[in-house]
């Protein structure tokens, strides 16, 4: 039961990490690789607050939120100055910097011993500890985040962001702030993916670097796509099919020592599907596609 | 000490250019980042690595076979699955996901194979090389430095003095145009994706006698060979050799000063900082918005 339990928590963890991928990817157009970096921004800055200072859950959340904000903007401002290509190189070079600093500042993040002993959170005197209390925390944390990225794609604001995705030379031509738009974004996706990373911490007890490698941010990635790009459904979907599934695995019995290998060939397999057949992915309305100017 | 920092920049700078000549010529022909270069990279060095321990080949022959299987494995997944992608769609960063896809297939199942662990193809003693200007190179480092010479040599001829290198540079241009005057992108790309993937190979190879492989050295060697690509100008063959000997000498220089573990910080601070500044990297030119 608990083991079911740990799924659908992992669930609920990478809904978050995907609806505030497919903010940044899915609606406005910029293909991150950079959301595990931010994600583990949130997880370090949530854990040694706890560590250190014995903050309270939710004050631990909010600073990880508002970290990762101001790190999303160290990294969106000079990313954005670029397009396509170059744009995902940039994202790229900053997932790899942000590894190294997590991997070889010793003294501060515990370098690749990773931090240990992360306390269970407290919310209004009430400690968190058993799988079916950090299920309900996680389903609400989710819950709110499916709705804040919903409220923000439906609203006037969704509509510039998705005009810019289709055409961001005539967005500008009606007078929208392109910049300000994908900084906006950036930010709050950042922002998101941080709350996902501190409810990791909290929830795992123990982090380390090797949880927010490239590889990482390529999984969260291959969920927004396979599930659809530009679909909140879809990124709900695209968790659920990418970190329930492969789980199956265990059960026709395979050893433990391959089965991290299988899953990764699946999710490779799944993306390289999903571009030759359903480039929008399940759900999905937006397949990168950009009109041609050349 | 100073020399010996040179000779070993001048060293990893060889094997850094040539991985990215290889990713510069198929990115700027077919317009697309081709992440699987990883994978290719990193199937030249196993396939040579099972060759000689599992069908006990002479190794002249393991390497010739292991470039041959690589260039082949590139015209497979440009005749496989890119051409067919870019008939549904063609758009650059479709092609980028699936390579990004395909990438964590193939090391993921060399992985499966060959286990985590570091393998070698250095056989015999280690050998203490010969002094140079007050530094020290081996053997195998010499043949590097040579062999990445002599290939940007071919490459460069191969480029701008044959015909199969005036189509080629036609199709980088504009492929419709080229399309019209009856030279077809599909056979250039087929070229070009056999030609970066052997390149990779022997990068690969030559790395693999010098350090080690490890399932992940793909992974390094391309980001490097991406920094290397943005720093030179994207399609440069010139660059590709500039800017491969600079990011070896910032790295020796960084590793000194700085150490060892901050490798990869460094190669991508270097990035940062030509994106800003010079996204069109040394030798390249200057884009206007409306051709991006």
């Amino acid at each position: 039961m608990d083991y079911l339990l740990h799924i659908l928590i992992l669930i609920g963890i990478y809904t978050i990490l995907s609806v505030s991928l497919n903010l940044i990817s899915g609606y406005t157009g910029l293909l991150s690789v950079a959301q595990a970096a931010l994600y583990g921004v949130g997880a370090y800055i949530a854990a040694l607050l706890a560590l250190h200072f014995h903050l309270p859950f939710l004050v631990g959340l909010v600073c990880a939120a508002l970290g990762a904000a101001v790190i999303s903007v160290i990294i969106a401002a000079p990313s954005l100055r670029v397009h396509d290509d170059y744009f995902v190189l940039a994202t790229f070079a900053f997932q790899v910097i942000a590894f190294g600093v997590m991997n070889n500042w010793v003294n501060f993040t515990g370098g690749p011993m990773g931090l240990p002993g992360i306390p269970q959170p407290v919310i209004f005197g009430i400690t968190i500890s058993t799988h079916w209390q950090f299920l309900f925390l996680a389903a609400i944390l989710a819950a709110l985040a499916v709705l804040l990225v919903r409220c923000l794609v439906r609203a006037p604001f969704g509509r510039v962001l998705r005009a810019i995705r289709e055409d961001e030379v005539f967005a500008q031509s009606l007078g929208k702030n392109v910049i300000k738009y994908k900084l906006l974004v950036f930010v709050i996706g950042g922002a998101l993916a941080a709350v996902a990373g501190a409810l990791y911490a909290h929830y795992i007890s123990f982090i380390d670097p090797t949880s927010f490698t490239v590889q990482e941010s390529i999984f969260i990635l291959a969920i927004v796509i396979v599930g659809g790009s530009g679909s909140i459904a879809g990124s709900i979907v695209g968790a659920v099919a990418l970190v329930a599934l492969p789980e199956a695995l265990r059960f026709i019995g395979l050893p433990s020592s391959i089965a991290a290998n299988v899953r990764q060939i699946l999710y490779g397999g799944a993306l390289v599907a999903c571009m030759m057949f359903r480039p929008q992915g399940i759900l999905g309305e937006f397949s990168f596609r950009k009109l041609s100017r050349s | 000490m100073i020399s010996q920092l040179l000779v070993n920049g001048i060293i990893a700078g060889s094997a850094f250019a040539l991985v990215a000549l290889g990713f510069s010529l198929i990115y700027k022909t077919t317009g697309f980042i081709h992440f699987a270069h990883a994978a290719i990279y990193m199937l030249g060095a196993y396939s040579v690595y099972t060759l000689v321990e599992f069908l006990h080949l002479p190794l002249p022959m393991a390497i010739f076979l292991g470039i041959l299987f690589c260039a082949a494995f590139g015209i497979l997944l440009e005749i496989g699955i890119y051409r067919p992608l870019r008939y549904r769609n063609g758009q650059p960063l479709i092609l980028l996901i699936a390579s990004i896809g395909i990438y964590v297939i193939i090391q993921n199942i060399i992985s499966l194979i060959f286990g985590d662990d570091v393998k070698t193809l250095r056989y015999g003693a280690t050998s203490e090389g010969w002094p140079l200007f007050g530094a020290r190179i081996t053997a195998i480092q010499l043949i590097t430095i040579l062999s990445a010479f002599v290939l940007f040599l071919l490459t460069s001829i191969l480029v701008f003095r044959t015909k199969l290198g005036k189509m080629l540079r036609a199709v980088a241009n504009d492929h419709e145009l080229a399309g019209i005057s009856g030279i077809t992108a599909n056979e250039v790309n087929v070229f070009v994706l056999a030609a970066g993937s052997a390149l990779a190979a022997i990068a690969a190879i030559l790395v693999s006698f010098d350090v080690d492989m490890t399932p992940t050295m793909g992974m390094n060697a391309l980001l490097m060979g991406m920094v290397v690509t943005v720093i030179g100008g994207i399609g440069s063959i010139p660059g590709a050799l500039v800017g491969g000997l600079l990011l070896g000498f910032a790295q020796q220089f960084g590793v000194w000063k700085i150490g060892s573990e901050w490798q990869d910080a460094i190669a991508f601070g270097i990035l940062l900082i030509f994106l800003l500044f010079r996204p069109y990297g040394i030798f390249g030119r200057k884009l206007r918005k409306a051709e991006v």
